[in-house]
């Protein structure tokens, strides 16, 4: 299909009556369910009609748009349309589980005098999100030795010497020359890594936050641990995965379907209830203004029969809104830009494995 | 205990192949393709991207057991193409799709940062 030569159609496409194109383009949402919740992706489904359903690149070149909403240093809110759900969701479940970053895999406990476990001070520890860019390191094979190419090595040397002592994240301390125990870790590295955080701008490898509470101490009580923390996807523990969370929902879309009068009662508390949503028309009636985006309180009014009757709230289906709030080791702008990626390299790989 | 090693959803084994395809016995033109190591984020892309192609009959996927990392996609066509053809189509379509999102997003993110009052 994809190398089918373009014919230039002389006459205008078909389309369809305008009760399937709502069916087909818009998600219906009543106030238990919503209807016509499904896409139609086959090319074949309106063949009866006469419309023809296939996908076509320049088409999709044409009506794709990707506009960034709310960027700052941990959220990225953006709309994506024109696009199915299948495509979506993959770039949602690549954001959440395929995207590589740096956790604490390996911890090896020095001295642990403190009420914590190791094995749930090592657990809490992996969870730690650390600031560190992972392009700059490569994954770590189950075999090969930890080396400066594929492992970072922090140190916590903890000791409570009166009152009650709190271990935060904040005291993690960055070795840039490797294990200071190499026989015991295996973990020999050549050179060092400063280098590779030389520049001012970069900031060092530590912890996102400094005040994750890793573990409390009494008097006597000391811990003292080496960490190493190496590549690694979401898919194959959540430590791993760069985002707090991701997600998309639809776009709402309001629309009249009955004439309501501006002064009725009706037409008042719709007003009221959304400013801004609804607007008057010149003739006296109301009629659905922007965005329905800010306004989802309207749906509790819905419930009701008097203003269900003329008043619809639709979801485009094709037009999601996605957000994406990082845990902060890598900026949400990069993130969406090396999942984007890896979709390409997704299909790409398969094409070439065929 | 009974838990498989978590890597093997995304790790491919030494010498087991990506995708193996088996013609259908009974039917003409349909065939099973059987990929190792991928979930539903590519089978329902692929699913639909087979969908829209106007010679397609058939097009589903399945995993077949969410322990094991595999996941076929069963593809009948009309005639006009041979199901493997279809399936490197709607992959290629796939590849052109992604490499026009990617250069959309990079052109807006310049955008943006050119227009720096449009993302308050």
């Amino acid at each position: 299909m994809g190398k089918d030569k373009k014919k230039k159609s002389t006459e205008p496409k078909a389309k369809l009556p305008e009760h399937l194109e709502l069916r087909r383009d818009y998600v219906t949402c009543g106030d238990k369910l919503n209807y016509n919740v499904h896409t139609f992706t086959s090319a074949n489904v309106f063949s009866a009609m006469g419309v023809d359903n296939s996908w076509d690149l320049a088409q999709f070149k044409k009506d794709f748009k990707i506009i960034i909403n709310k960027l700052d240093k941990e959220v990225l809110e953006f709309d994506m349309i024109g696009v199915d759900p299948a495509i979506a969701n993959a770039l949602r479940r690549i954001l959440i589980a395929e995207v590589p970053t740096m956790a604490i895999e390996h911890v090896f406990m020095i001295n642990n005098t403190s009420i914590i476990q190791d094995e749930v001070l090592a657990h809490r520890l992996g969870m730690v999100p650390l600031l560190a860019d992972p392009q700059l390191f490569e994954a770590k094979v189950a075999e090969e030795a930890p080396s400066e190419k594929n492992t970072l090595v922090f140190k916590l040397d903890v000791t409570c010497k009166r009152g009650e002592n709190r271990m935060f994240s904040g005291q993690l301390e960055w070795l840039p020359g490797g294990s200071e125990l190499p026989e015991e870790t295996t973990c020999r590295f050549a050179a060092g890594q400063a280098h590779l955080f030389a520049d001012p701008a970069t900031p060092k490898p530590r912890a996102v936050h400094d005040d994750i509470l890793l573990a409390k101490l009494r008097p006597g009580q000391t811990i003292q641990l080496e960490a190493h923390a190496t590549k690694g996807r979401g898919k194959e523990h959540a430590k791993w995965s760069p985002v707090a969370t991701a997600w998309y929902r639809l776009q709402p879309v309001v629309h009249v379907i009955q004439d309501v009068a501006v002064d009725s009662d009706v037409g008042q508390e719709l007003m009221s209830a959304c400013p801004g949503l609804f607007v008057a028309d010149e003739g006296g009636r109301v009629l659905r203004a922007n965005d329905a985006r800010g306004h989802e309180m309207l749906r509790r009014l819905l419930e009701q029969e008097r203003f269900s009757s003329c008043v619809s709230y639709r979801k485009k289906k094709d037009h999601f809104i996605f957000t994406i709030e990082s845990s902060g080791a890598v900026p949400p702008l990069e993130l969406l830009g090396q999942a984007l990626e890896l979709l390409g390299e997704k299909a790409r790989d398969l094409t070439g494995k065929l | 205990m009974n838990q498989p090693d978590r890597y093997v959803q995304f790790v491919l084994p030494e010498g087991e192949r990506k995708v193996n395809y088996k013609a259908d016995t009974k039917l003409k033109d349909a065939g099973t393709f059987s990929f190792r190591s991928e979930d539903h984020t590519m089978g329902n892309l692929l699913r639909m991207q087979l969908h829209s192609d106007k010679a397609m009959v058939f097009a589903g996927y399945r995993i077949p057991h969410p322990l094991e990392p595999v996941m076929v996609v069963k593809v009948q066509t009309n005639g006009t193409k041979s199901p493997e053809e279809a399936m490197v189509h709607a992959l290629q379509d796939l590849a052109s799709e992604f490499g026009y999102m990617l250069n959309e997003f990079d052109r807006e993110v310049m955008n943006a940062q050119q227009n720096p009052m449009h993302n308050l």
